[in-house]
Protein backbone atom coordinates (compact mmCIF):
# COMPACT_ATOMS: atom_id res chain seq x y z
CA UNK A 1 0.00 0.00 0.00
CA UNK A 2 2.86 2.30 0.82
CA UNK A 3 4.45 1.92 -2.60
CA UNK A 4 1.25 2.96 -4.32
CA UNK A 5 0.97 5.98 -2.09
CA UNK A 6 4.49 7.08 -2.93
CA UNK A 7 3.69 6.70 -6.59
CA UNK A 8 0.63 8.88 -6.14
CA UNK A 9 2.72 11.57 -4.49
CA UNK A 10 5.33 11.43 -7.23
CA UNK A 11 2.68 11.70 -9.89
CA UNK A 12 1.18 14.64 -8.07
CA UNK A 13 4.54 16.43 -7.89
CA UNK A 14 5.15 15.91 -11.59
CA UNK A 15 1.77 17.32 -12.51
CA UNK A 16 2.06 20.17 -10.06
CA UNK A 17 5.25 21.37 -11.69
CA UNK A 18 3.40 21.43 -15.01
CA UNK A 19 0.31 23.20 -13.74
CA UNK A 20 2.45 25.74 -11.89
CA UNK A 21 4.33 26.56 -15.09
CA UNK A 22 1.12 26.61 -17.05
CA UNK A 23 -0.54 29.08 -14.73
CA UNK A 24 2.59 31.08 -14.22
CA UNK A 25 2.97 31.81 -17.89
CA UNK A 26 -0.62 32.87 -18.30
CA UNK A 27 -1.11 34.99 -15.22
CA UNK A 28 -0.28 38.65 -15.06
CA UNK A 29 2.49 39.42 -12.60
CA UNK A 30 2.95 40.86 -10.07
CA UNK A 31 0.44 39.03 -7.90
CA UNK A 32 -0.78 40.00 -4.49
CA UNK A 33 -0.80 37.40 -1.70
CA UNK A 34 -4.41 36.40 -2.27
CA UNK A 35 -4.03 36.05 -6.02
CA UNK A 36 -0.96 33.95 -5.53
CA UNK A 37 -2.73 31.81 -2.97
CA UNK A 38 -5.58 31.20 -5.39
CA UNK A 39 -3.15 30.34 -8.14
CA UNK A 40 -1.34 27.90 -5.90
CA UNK A 41 -4.59 26.27 -4.82
CA UNK A 42 -5.82 26.07 -8.38
CA UNK A 43 -2.59 24.58 -9.70
CA UNK A 44 -2.58 22.10 -6.84
CA UNK A 45 -6.16 20.98 -7.46
CA UNK A 46 -5.60 20.64 -11.18
CA UNK A 47 -2.45 18.66 -10.48
CA UNK A 48 -4.26 16.33 -8.09
CA UNK A 49 -6.97 15.67 -10.65
CA UNK A 50 -4.50 15.29 -13.51
CA UNK A 51 -2.46 12.83 -11.46
CA UNK A 52 -5.50 10.58 -11.39
CA UNK A 53 -5.50 10.65 -15.16
CA UNK A 54 -9.17 11.38 -15.67
CA UNK A 55 -10.47 7.92 -14.92
CA UNK A 56 -12.61 8.85 -11.97
CA UNK A 57 -15.67 11.04 -11.65
CA UNK A 58 -14.10 13.15 -8.92
CA UNK A 59 -11.02 14.00 -10.94
CA UNK A 60 -12.99 15.04 -13.96
CA UNK A 61 -15.45 17.04 -11.88
CA UNK A 62 -12.57 18.79 -10.14
CA UNK A 63 -10.98 19.77 -13.44
CA UNK A 64 -14.32 20.96 -14.69
CA UNK A 65 -14.95 22.96 -11.55
CA UNK A 66 -11.46 24.46 -11.51
CA UNK A 67 -11.73 25.23 -15.17
CA UNK A 68 -14.17 28.03 -14.47
CA UNK A 69 -11.38 29.90 -12.80
CA UNK A 70 -9.06 29.58 -15.75
CA UNK A 71 -11.25 30.85 -18.54
CA UNK A 72 -8.39 32.50 -20.35
CA UNK A 73 -5.85 29.74 -20.10
CA UNK A 74 -5.75 27.75 -23.34
CA UNK A 75 -4.12 24.67 -21.91
CA UNK A 76 -6.59 24.47 -19.07
CA UNK A 77 -9.36 24.83 -21.58
CA UNK A 78 -8.04 21.82 -23.43
CA UNK A 79 -7.95 19.66 -20.30
CA UNK A 80 -11.38 20.94 -19.42
CA UNK A 81 -12.83 20.10 -22.80
CA UNK A 82 -11.56 16.52 -22.67
CA UNK A 83 -12.84 16.14 -19.12
CA UNK A 84 -16.26 17.52 -19.94
CA UNK A 85 -16.77 15.15 -22.84
CA UNK A 86 -15.72 12.13 -20.83
CA UNK A 87 -17.92 13.19 -17.97
CA UNK A 88 -20.98 13.66 -20.12
CA UNK A 89 -20.84 10.03 -21.15
CA UNK A 90 -20.23 8.88 -17.63
CA UNK A 91 -23.17 10.83 -16.18
CA UNK A 92 -25.73 9.05 -18.32
CA UNK A 93 -24.51 5.66 -17.16
CA UNK A 94 -24.46 6.68 -13.53
CA UNK A 95 -27.96 8.07 -13.53
CA UNK A 96 -29.41 4.85 -14.88
CA UNK A 97 -28.22 2.89 -11.85
CA UNK A 98 -31.27 3.86 -9.88
CA UNK A 99 -31.58 5.40 -6.47
CA UNK A 100 -31.51 4.03 -2.99
CA UNK A 101 -33.47 4.60 0.17
CA UNK A 102 -31.87 4.67 3.54
CA UNK A 103 -32.46 5.57 7.17
CA UNK A 104 -32.52 9.28 7.85
CA UNK A 105 -29.07 9.55 9.46
CA UNK A 106 -27.36 7.63 6.73
CA UNK A 107 -29.25 9.42 3.99
CA UNK A 108 -28.42 12.84 5.34
CA UNK A 109 -24.77 12.02 5.71
CA UNK A 110 -24.60 10.36 2.34
CA UNK A 111 -25.94 13.54 0.81
CA UNK A 112 -23.29 15.46 2.69
CA UNK A 113 -20.61 13.13 1.40
CA UNK A 114 -21.90 13.59 -2.12
CA UNK A 115 -21.51 17.31 -1.75
CA UNK A 116 -17.94 16.96 -0.54
CA UNK A 117 -16.64 14.61 -3.20
CA UNK A 118 -16.33 16.44 -6.54
CA UNK A 119 -18.93 15.07 -8.90
CA UNK A 120 -20.53 13.15 -6.05
CA UNK A 121 -23.90 14.68 -6.74
CA UNK A 122 -23.89 12.83 -10.07
CA UNK A 123 -23.44 9.41 -8.49
CA UNK A 124 -26.53 7.53 -7.39
CA UNK A 125 -25.00 4.11 -6.95
CA UNK A 126 -23.76 3.76 -3.38
CA UNK A 127 -21.00 1.32 -4.21
CA UNK A 128 -19.67 3.70 -6.79
CA UNK A 129 -19.81 6.63 -4.39
CA UNK A 130 -17.84 4.74 -1.76
CA UNK A 131 -15.16 3.75 -4.25
CA UNK A 132 -14.85 7.28 -5.55
CA UNK A 133 -14.64 8.60 -2.00
CA UNK A 134 -11.84 6.27 -1.00
CA UNK A 135 -9.94 7.14 -4.15
CA UNK A 136 -10.46 10.85 -3.66
CA UNK A 137 -9.24 10.67 -0.07
CA UNK A 138 -5.97 9.02 -1.08
CA UNK A 139 -5.22 11.76 -3.58
CA UNK A 140 -6.30 14.49 -1.19
CA UNK A 141 -3.88 13.09 1.40
CA UNK A 142 -1.08 13.07 -1.16
CA UNK A 143 -1.82 16.68 -2.04
CA UNK A 144 -1.63 17.71 1.61
CA UNK A 145 1.56 15.75 2.28
CA UNK A 146 3.41 17.21 -0.69
CA UNK A 147 2.32 20.77 0.01
CA UNK A 148 3.31 20.39 3.65
CA UNK A 149 6.75 19.20 2.60
CA UNK A 150 7.29 22.11 0.23
CA UNK A 151 6.21 24.59 2.88
CA UNK A 152 8.54 22.98 5.40
CA UNK A 153 11.52 22.94 3.06
CA UNK A 154 11.01 26.58 2.34
CA UNK A 155 11.08 27.41 6.04
CA UNK A 156 14.11 25.23 6.52
CA UNK A 157 16.15 26.86 3.77
CA UNK A 158 15.04 30.25 4.95
CA UNK A 159 16.41 29.49 8.41
CA UNK A 160 19.62 28.19 6.92
CA UNK A 161 20.08 31.35 4.90
CA UNK A 162 19.34 33.51 7.91
CA UNK A 163 21.85 31.62 10.00
CA UNK A 164 24.46 32.11 7.34
CA UNK A 165 23.72 35.79 7.19
CA UNK A 166 23.89 36.16 10.94
CA UNK A 167 27.25 34.44 11.31
CA UNK B 1 -31.04 -2.28 -18.65
CA UNK B 2 -34.34 -3.33 -17.13
CA UNK B 3 -32.55 -6.43 -15.82
CA UNK B 4 -30.09 -4.24 -14.01
CA UNK B 5 -32.86 -2.21 -12.52
CA UNK B 6 -34.76 -5.21 -11.16
CA UNK B 7 -31.54 -6.60 -9.79
CA UNK B 8 -30.94 -3.33 -7.97
CA UNK B 9 -34.36 -3.17 -6.38
CA UNK B 10 -34.50 -6.82 -5.30
CA UNK B 11 -31.23 -6.63 -3.33
CA UNK B 12 -31.81 -4.23 -0.46
CA UNK B 13 -31.08 -0.71 -1.58
CA UNK B 14 -29.57 0.38 1.70
CA UNK B 15 -25.87 -0.14 2.35
CA UNK B 16 -25.52 -3.84 3.10
CA UNK B 17 -23.58 -5.13 6.08
CA UNK B 18 -20.92 -6.48 3.78
CA UNK B 19 -20.44 -3.15 2.11
CA UNK B 20 -20.35 -1.48 5.49
CA UNK B 21 -17.70 -3.82 6.84
CA UNK B 22 -15.69 -3.40 3.68
CA UNK B 23 -15.94 0.37 3.88
CA UNK B 24 -15.03 0.43 7.55
CA UNK B 25 -12.00 -1.78 6.96
CA UNK B 26 -10.73 0.45 4.21
CA UNK B 27 -11.46 3.62 6.10
CA UNK B 28 -9.77 2.30 9.23
CA UNK B 29 -6.55 2.24 7.31
CA UNK B 30 -7.04 5.80 6.31
CA UNK B 31 -8.97 7.65 8.97
CA UNK B 32 -7.07 8.45 12.15
CA UNK B 33 -9.97 8.48 14.64
CA UNK B 34 -11.90 5.37 13.71
CA UNK B 35 -8.75 3.27 13.83
CA UNK B 36 -8.24 4.05 17.48
CA UNK B 37 -11.75 3.24 18.51
CA UNK B 38 -12.69 -0.02 20.21
CA UNK B 39 -12.81 -2.75 17.59
CA UNK B 40 -16.42 -3.37 16.89
CA UNK B 41 -18.13 -4.92 13.93
CA UNK B 42 -21.18 -2.84 14.48
CA UNK B 43 -19.91 0.58 13.59
CA UNK B 44 -22.89 2.59 12.55
CA UNK B 45 -23.00 3.58 8.92
CA UNK B 46 -23.97 7.03 9.99
CA UNK B 47 -20.89 7.42 12.17
CA UNK B 48 -18.55 6.21 9.48
CA UNK B 49 -20.03 8.57 6.95
CA UNK B 50 -19.78 11.45 9.38
CA UNK B 51 -16.13 10.74 10.11
CA UNK B 52 -15.43 10.51 6.39
CA UNK B 53 -17.09 13.84 5.73
CA UNK B 54 -15.18 15.48 8.57
CA UNK B 55 -11.95 14.06 7.28
CA UNK B 56 -12.50 15.36 3.76
CA UNK B 57 -13.43 18.77 5.09
CA UNK B 58 -10.32 18.91 7.22
CA UNK B 59 -8.07 17.90 4.36
CA UNK B 60 -9.56 20.56 2.13
CA UNK B 61 -9.17 23.16 4.81
CA UNK B 62 -5.56 22.17 5.21
CA UNK B 63 -4.91 22.49 1.49
CA UNK B 64 -6.35 25.97 1.70
CA UNK B 65 -4.16 26.92 4.63
CA UNK B 66 -1.09 25.49 2.95
CA UNK B 67 -1.84 27.45 -0.21
CA UNK B 68 -2.05 30.57 1.91
CA UNK B 69 1.15 29.76 3.71
CA UNK B 70 3.05 29.00 0.50
CA UNK B 71 1.78 32.22 -0.97
CA UNK B 72 3.09 34.20 1.98
CA UNK B 73 6.39 32.38 1.95
CA UNK B 74 6.85 32.97 -1.75
CA UNK B 75 5.96 36.60 -1.42
CA UNK B 76 9.14 37.31 0.40
CA UNK B 77 11.22 35.25 -1.95
CA UNK B 78 12.91 37.19 -4.58
CA UNK B 79 13.66 35.84 -7.99
CA UNK B 80 17.39 35.58 -7.56
CA UNK B 81 17.58 34.61 -3.93
CA UNK B 82 19.07 31.31 -2.80
CA UNK B 83 15.65 30.26 -1.49
CA UNK B 84 14.21 30.61 -4.96
CA UNK B 85 17.04 28.50 -6.31
CA UNK B 86 16.40 25.76 -3.78
CA UNK B 87 12.68 25.75 -4.42
CA UNK B 88 13.33 25.63 -8.13
CA UNK B 89 15.76 22.78 -7.78
CA UNK B 90 13.38 20.92 -5.50
CA UNK B 91 10.56 21.18 -7.97
CA UNK B 92 12.76 20.36 -10.94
Amino acid sequence: MMNTYNMVKQEFIKKWINTLHMLDSSIEHPLNVTERKNAIRLSSDLAMAAARNGSTVWSRALISRSGNKTANKPMARRILKKARNRMKNRCNILRRNGNFTAKTGVRKRTDLLKSLVPGGELIDDKDYLIRETLDYIVYLRAQVDVMRTVAAVDLFTRNLTNDRRNK
Amino acid sequence: MSNRRSRQSSSAPRISDDQMIDLVTKLRQILPEIGQRRRSDKVSASKVLQETCNYIRNLNREVNNLSERLSQLLESVDEDSPEAAVIRSLLM
